[in-house]
């Protein structure tokens, strides 16, 4: 634990940080490009140097390169080395091109803000400018070389963190080049990351091009929907359209990174077709409308067919907030099933990889990155979770030992391959994880039968203690839905279905295969994706999208998250109106945006049920999330 | 008694003729206010509607009657409807007691140029000019706003602090005169003004009507820079235009008064009597909107301190000074 | 004394607004009589095309950001050849103070001030002025930049053949 005086604060830092972070842990901020918390140092852009007053090095110094040690008095403010950072920056942007107000990275660019910071206002060099020509990389980010200022980032995030192996560093001195050998789309799918990370507007996204400025944009903190991992991100929109996905700090999570599919994912929200108005038998009408259709229609059900005839079916992707009010809708409209999941395989395989994981030994992604050992078994963390995929790399990266039990898959980093799990030497490990699946294999009976093995009473927290367990569920909220059914005794519409009995379904955010629906009369849909069931149903009610509203997720390893209202509800205003502009009328709502968090409609079916009024949708146990910051770690469920 | 029917024919014809002369003057000078305070400012004033703007009088009018009548939620309906008319009325009887001319004989009769000669001139033109501020207190309290009643409220202060030395600095004029009727008081001053023995009399007078005009430097019920409009904030449309009009009224009136008590009322060589009287009552209205223009607004304190501490034992010393006199002069 | 000093000051007082009521007024008779504006007088907000003929304005949001009572609203879309313009560009002039702040703060001197003060609308939403009314035929008051030529990023002319701009480098090339 070195101490040293940064502009005359005394710091204590951990062994091994540089006095760069060293700094910023007191809030002196040091201009650099190169370094970045997550990929370390490099020393190419020598913008954040430093004086060493006294210590063991003396002089105008890295501080990024440089580790902190004992009795190091460091100014950032010394003549000497504010001159060195202005001048390093002058020359990195003497081949710079004058085109800020074209640029999308403009307002939130690191190049924008240390130029200035750092004292080079006005451009001095009037000689030419060397150009390169761009590349076609994907239809997801665009490519503008000139920008660039060699800092490596880029190619140290794509081959070293993520490891893709097509796109790399070309050329030699004033031409240095960061592409792929010839046009092509990336190939990791990782590559959306290069916008977040390179400092300037070389790599920006696609989506949001020419779309918006940082200081227009609409954004909160949220959580990706896209897989059960729940990583942290900032959702941009602008004039009701979701813009671009940014990744947000989360360090036992995602760390700082997230992957394209959760990245590249406007389209879902901006569709102009998902449901935004109440419909009944197919005709548009207001929400109060809808809302009596619909309890018309259970009453008549219960008329018809006695009690007992309605389901009330949730899903692995519905928030918190709502999935918690199915119970007591399921009570006030006297229906005959509550079931949070479709399929019976799913359901069954789902509760019991929550099982599993109730033994309080779950796995962060962190605990990933952190392990020595690592089994993979009957999951596929490339396509059912892409940062576990991440995670495990760095874990390789430093030297852990990554299993397969089975095969079939890719890994982004080398791998052993093991018929059982008896084949990996867990036993050596100091902190090992196994990683299992529930989507159509036998991963999760396997493990916790292999676990009955080695440890008979595992349930009861009597796992070995340097083994931790990660499920990669199916939705980003199975953890909760798994938890509610298991706690309200639900069962799978699929058996719920099998007597004939039900003849009525609220759907609330639920994906029902159509052969399920056969026998059902009535179908009421709450949702906000333009799913098959929504297609099939007599009465919809639109809700908001997870960027619309402020709800909760429960991600595979039990932490509860809470994501926040990003944008209002309402068709985009790209492609609205008169071609040119959007019209000249004043109105409260805007088109399409009746919608209401799933929570709310539910609440407003259990009061004109006759129920009581629910103003709080997080009450009795899930109380003390409702002040649940959004910005922090989150809060472990099995923790309390 | 018994009037002869010319008797009241004369009577009603001099009411409509004061009528309309006083309600035109008024209008005309409103008028003649913004174009003086237009010259001093460097403008040019209204000179749009008619020759030189001359007809901007009736297009305001038409104005004030055409604009919404508007009443705050909470006001006092009757309250904030008769408060407008408790201002002006009261300004307008007053001039019954004024005497504008010399006697004219016609058709036999000699006619007072006077609406009625009371012979307690002097006393009616005090008690009514005390009402005339429970048009301004009501306005204010029944408008329910705070600007309205904190307006009303200095009305009130101020009426109390001025009233009292306006009352004092008459009293000479009384003693001068030795009576209370108007037309008494103007023909003992046949040979010379009572300013020439009364000066600081007039100046208390003078000082004292400017503020009973609610006129700058002494408009604090108004205040537009503090109060908005103060008392009358809430009106609109006529009821505000009858507000407006009370106060030119009131310096018609009170110019005339001043005229008769100090000036000499119609008293004047060559010219007639009439033009006299009107050319003293114009001079007056002419200094009230030059110091509008020039002067700043008083201190609310200030004013009840000038009132209290200075004008008032000034007043008095001044009837003991004229009382030593009379009794000297036998 | 100061009774008598404040009679005085009174007394100075009278007279000059006396003196003032024959001054001639300064008032200028507008509609009939009108003033000629200077050229730099800040009033009606024009969008002006480069000496080419091209839309000066890139929708960089500059000016809206710079607007301090946020009166101007823009799209920005992407045209041909990776042209950046805007699809939609709107200034509420019931709303702008003309504080000139937007045309300082164009990047690309598309947004201008001129002196036409005469914009009054009896309804208020006439006052919210579309790019169609926005775009003049010309280039304003600088009529030789087309910022374009020096951006780097094409558009008007091939790439690396801009005004400050060196041939695009050959990576593949082995020459030091
Ligand atoms: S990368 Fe940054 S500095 Fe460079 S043009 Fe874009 S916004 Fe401007
Ligand atoms: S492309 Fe961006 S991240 Fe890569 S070296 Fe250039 S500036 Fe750095
Ligand atoms: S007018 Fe200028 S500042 Fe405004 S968006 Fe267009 S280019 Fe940018
Ligand atoms: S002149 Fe000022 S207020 Fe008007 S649009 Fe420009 S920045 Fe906004």
């Amino acid at each position: 634990m070195p101490k040293l005086i940064i502009d005359d604060i005394a710091v204590e830092v951990a062994d091994g940080s540089t006095v760069l972070e060293a700094a910023q842990s007191v809030d002196i901020p040091i201009p650099h490009f190169c370094w970045h918390p997550a990929l370390g140092k490099a020393g190419a852009c020598r913008v954040c140097a430093v004086k060493m007053l006294e210590g063991p090095v003396k002089g105008i110094q890295m501080s990024c390169m440089l580790p902190a040690q004992e009795g190091m008095v460091v100014s950032t403010t010394d003549p000497e080395a504010v001159a060195m950072r202005r001048n390093v920056i002058e020359w990195l942007m003497i081949n710079h091109p004058h085109d800020c107000p074209v640029c999308d990275e403009g307002g939130e660019c690191q190049l924008q803000d240390f130029t200035i910071a750092g004292g080079h206002g006005i451009r001095r060099y009037t000689g030419k400018k060397r150009t390169h020509v761009n590349q076609y990389i994907g239809p997801d980010i665009e490519h503008e070389m000139n920008r660039c200022i060699q800092c490596y980032r880029c190619v140290r995030f794509y081959q070293e963190y993520a490891g893709g192996c097509d796109f790399g560093v070309m050329g030699s001195a004033g031409r240095v080049y960061y592409g792929r050998f010839q046009d092509g789309r990336l190939e990791s799918p990782f590559s959306g990351n290069l916008v977040d990370i390179c400092p300037t507007g070389v790599f920006t996204d696609k989506r949001a091009r020419f779309r918006a400025r940082y200081w227009d944009y609409d954004m909160a903190p949220s959580i990706c929907p896209h897989c059960s991992l729940g990583c942290n991100i900032t959702p941009v929109a602008r004039y009701r359209e979701l813009l671009k996905i940014v990744a947000r700090r989360n360090d036992p999570v995602n760390g700082w990174f997230i992957c394209d599919r959760g990245r590249f994912a406007n389209d879902e929200v901006n569709e102009r077709q998902r449901p935004r108005s109440p419909e009944v038998d197919g005709r548009e009408t207001t929400y109060d409308e809808a809302l009596e259709a619909l309890l018309l229609r259970v009453g008549e059900a219960e008329e018809l067919y006695g009690p007992g005839s309605m389901a009330i079916v949730g899903s692995s992707r519905l928030a918190l907030e709502a999935a918690a009010l199915l119970p007591q809708l399921a009570q006030s409209s006297a229906a005959g099933a509550l079931c949070y999941f479709t399929l019976q395989a799913e359901g069954d395989r789902t509760l019991a990889a929550y099982e599993l994981l109730s033994a309080g030994k779950s796995a962060s992604l962190n605990d990933v990155r952190e392990s020595d050992c690592i089994v993979i078994l009957d999951c596929d963390p490339l396509q059912d979770a892409p940062m576990m995929a991440l995670a495990l790399r760095q874990a390789w990266r430093s030297g852990a030992g990554v299993y397969l039990v089975g095969g079939g898959i890719e890994l982004p980093c080398e791998f052993t391959r093991v018929a059982t799990l008896d084949a990996v030497p867990l036993a050596e490990a100091k902190r090992s994880v196994i990683i299992y699946g529930t989507k159509g294999y036998n991963g999760v009976t396997t493990v916790a039968s292999w676990l009955t093995g080695i440890a008979p009473n595992f349930t009861k927290g009597g796992l070995p203690g340097n083994l931790k367990l990660a499920c990669l569920f199916p939705g980003p909220n199975s953890f909760a839905a798994a938890l509610l059914s298991r706690e309200h005794g639900a069962v799978s519409l699929e058996e719920a279905l099998a007597d004939g009995g039900i003849k009525g379904i609220i759907a609330v955010e639920a994906d029902i295969p159509e052969q399920l629906l056969e026998g059902v009369r009535f179908v009421a849909v709450l949702d906000w994706r333009k799913t098959a069931t929504v297609q099939a149903a007599q009465i919809v009610i639109p809700t908001t999208a997870w960027v619309e509203m402020d709800g909760t997720y429960i991600n595979n390893e039990g932490r509860s998250q809470r994501f926040k209202k990003v944008m209002n509800p309402g068709v985009p205003v790209k492609g609205e109106g008169p071609p040119l502009h959007p019209p000249h009328i004043h109105r409260s709502v805007a088109p399409g945006g009746e919608a209401r968090p799933a929570w709310q409609v539910v609440a407003g079916i259990i009061e004109g049920l006759g129920g009581e009024r629910i103003t709080e949708p997080l009450s009795g146990q899930w109380e003390y999330l409702r002040e649940l910051d959004a910005e922090s770690r989150g809060v472990m469920i099995n923790d309390l | 008694m018994i009037y002869d029917p010319i008797d009241i024919a004369l009577i009603l014809t001099k009411i409509a003729l004061v009528f309309f002369v006083i309600l035109t003057l008024a209008a005309y000078l409103v008028f003649a206010e913004r174009k003086v305070l237009a010259w001093i400012q460097d403008r040019k004033g209204p000179n749009r509607v008619g020759p030189f703007g001359l007809l901007q009088p009736l297009a305001d009018l038409i104005k004030l009657l055409t604009k919404e009548d508007f009443r705050p939620i909470g006001a006092d309906k009757w309250l904030f409807y008769l408060a407008p008319a408790m201002a002006a009325v009261p300004a307008i009887m007053i001039f019954a007691v004024i005497p504008f001319g010399a006697p004219l004989v016609l058709f036999g009769h000699t006619v007072q140029l006077q609406v009625s000669d009371l012979n307690v001139g002097l006393l009616l033109f005090m008690a009514l000019s005390s009402i005339a501020v429970y048009g301004v207190a009501l306005g204010g309290w029944a408008s329910n706003s705070k600007y309205a009643l904190l307006g009303s409220i200095r009305g009130l202060a101020q009426l109390i602090s001025y009233e009292l030395s306006m009352g004092l600095s008459l009293v000479p004029v009384v003693m001068l005169a030795r009576s209370f009727r108007l037309s008494d008081i103007v023909d003992a001053q046949s040979g010379c003004w009572f300013i020439v023995y009364q000066p600081l009399a007039f100046m208390i007078f003078l000082i004292s009507i400017a503020a009973e005009c609610k006129r700058i430097p002494f408009d604090l019920p108004e205040a537009e820079g503090e109060l908005v409009a103060g008392f009358h904030t809430e009106y609109s449309g006529m009821r505000f235009g009858l507000f407006f009009v009370g106060e030119y009224i009131n310096i018609v009136v009170l110019g005339g008064l001043a005229a008769t008590f100090f000036l000499g009322g119609w008293h004047g060589p060559f010219l007639p009597p009439v033009v006299w009287f009107a050319g003293k009552v114009l001079a007056f209205a002419f200094l009230f909107i030059w110091m509008r223009g020039t002067l700043p607004r008083l201190r609310y304190d200030q004013l009840m301190h000038f009132g209290w501490k200075i004008l008032t034992p000034l007043a008095l010393l001044n009837i003991l000074a004229t009382g030593w006199w009379l009794v000297l002069r036998g | 004394m100061r009774i008598l000093s404040d009679i005085a000051a009174i007394m100075t007082g009278m007279w000059i607004t006396w003196k003032h009521m024959f001054r001639r007024p300064v008032t200028v008779q507008y509609p009939e009589e009108k003033r000629q504006p200077y050229p730099r007088y800040r009033a009606r907000i024009v969008l002006t095309r480069d000496p080419d003929g091209g839309e000066r304005c890139v929708a960089c949001q500059l000016c809206s950001a710079a607007c301090p009572v946020d009166c101007i609203t823009m799209q920005s879309a992407e045209g041909d050849n990776g042209r950046r313009f805007a699809e939609w560009f709107r200034i509420n002039f019931s709303r702008c103070i003309f504080c000139g702040l937007c045309a300082e703060a164009c990047p690309t001197l598309a947004i201008q001030m001129t002196p036409d003060f005469e914009i009054c609308k009896r309804d208020v939403m006439d006052l919210i002025y579309e790019k169609e009314e926005l775009l003049i035929d010309g280039c304003g008051k600088s009529p030789d930049y087309n910022f374009y030529r020096h951006a780097g990023i094409g558009v008007t002319q091939p790439r690396g053949t801009g005004v400050e701009e060196m041939p695009p480098v050959d990576v593949r090339g082995l020459m030091p």
